[in-house]
């Protein structure tokens, strides 16, 4: 079973496995935006634009 | 843990990548509760708001958020994998280098410079040397510098983009010629469970900059200093990257990762990093069965 959600960009549906975490990220397979996953209920998800990488990003 | 209660675990995190979910779920498994944390909401922890966890596993991507993270949890009482020292110093490789040379742990030679004069001047000695800065990541902002031709193009770009030496101190270190790679060990709780070897024709073996990876044995002398930085950093989980010299075979600790990556090695090399970190987490909710070592 997916969530059904719309890409921030393009507005194509996405779709999101039922099991996804909050803050996961999640891309557009039609534009290529990277979302992150900002809120997850029951049945539906809120995606934002996932955050660019910083500098002190890392292992 | 008593036996009615199962872990609750606080992961915390930046992003949720595939290393985090393959956390996750090895944690459920093992009948755990995992909250996700944001930044932002580790406020209803720390203020009272939302259940305290019996431990936090920090995979905070952004290194300022990891430190903030283990110091605010670890005042406020609860336990985390890494401590917030390790994961303070882990974040810095300056920190490690003056760590690692005050004890002796084998460390490619290396200086903190607080300007251009200084770099230079250090590169000079080495004659070799790469520049890094005291905090990056994924091969981020390394320069291999071999003459004053190269230091000069180095100076120029640092000085275009900071003018007034805010981002000083950098580490300048003796460049180690490689045979062709380098060695990442895998840490879990107080033990090594995995080295591979990371290749490149790049001097730089970071799987980010695309370095293959195969499995290697878990030679004596790079066990012998493994256990010596965990003498240091305490049990936990890391990511222990040694140099071994070409033509010496000299080993060293190049530095210490708090936030390993495991997605893309694991189906490589076969250790199930995943259900061994969830091992040792529930192991740690455990008085019963686990005991941090004594301080020495």
């Amino acid at each position: 079973m997916s969530i059904t959600a719309e890409c921030v960009v393009c507005a194509e549906p996405i779709a999101v496995g039922a099991d996804v975490e909050k803050a996961e990220i999640v891309p557009c397979d039609a534009c290529g935006q990277e979302h992150e996953v900002a809120e997850v209920g029951p049945g539906s998800v809120v995606l934002a634009a996932a955050p660019e990488v910083e500098e002190d990003w890392g292992e | 843990m008593k036996a009615s209660h199962w872990p609750h675990v606080l992961l915390t995190v930046t992003v949720v990548r595939q290393e985090e979910k393959q956390l996750i779920a090895a944690l459920r498994e093992r009948g755990c509760t995992v909250t996700v944390a944001k930044l932002a909401d580790l406020a209803g922890v720390l203020n009272g708001s939302a259940p305290v966890p019996d431990l936090a596993l920090v995979r905070n991507l952004a290194h300022h958020e990891a430190v903030e993270v283990t110091r605010r949890l670890a005042t406020f009482g609860v336990p985390t994998v890494n401590s917030a020292e390790a994961v303070e110093l882990c974040g810095d490789k300056g920190q490690q280098a003056l760590l690692f040379g005050r004890l002796g742990i084998p460390h490619p030679t290396s200086y903190l410079a607080y300007d251009l004069d200084q770099v230079a001047e250090r590169v000079a000695e080495l004659g070799s040397a790469v520049i890094k800065p005291v905090s990056s990541s994924w091969g981020r902002g390394l320069a291999r510098v071999t003459d004053a031709a190269t230091m000069e193009c180095w100076a120029a770009g640092r000085e275009s983009v900071d003018a007034a030496g805010r981002h000083f101190p950098v580490l300048v270190q003796a460049y180690v010629a490689k045979p062709g790679y380098d060695l990442r060990v895998v840490v879990v709780g107080g033990e090594p469970v995995v080295a591979i070897e990371r290749a490149s024709a790049d001097w730089r073996t970071n799987t980010h900059l695309g370095a293959t990876v195969r499995r290697t044995d878990l030679s004596v002398p790079v066990r012998r200093l493994v256990a010596s930085v965990l003498d240091q950093l305490g049990p936990g989980f890391y990511g222990v990257d040694v140099l071994i010299e070409a033509g010496t075979g000299r080993h060293y600790v190049l530095e210490v990762n708090a936030n390993p990556e495991f997605a893309r090695s694991a189906p490589v090399h076969g250790v199930d990093i995943a259900g061994l970190l969830a091992d040792h987490v529930v192991a740690r909710c455990s008085p019963a069965t686990y005991r941090l070592p004594a301080a020495a």
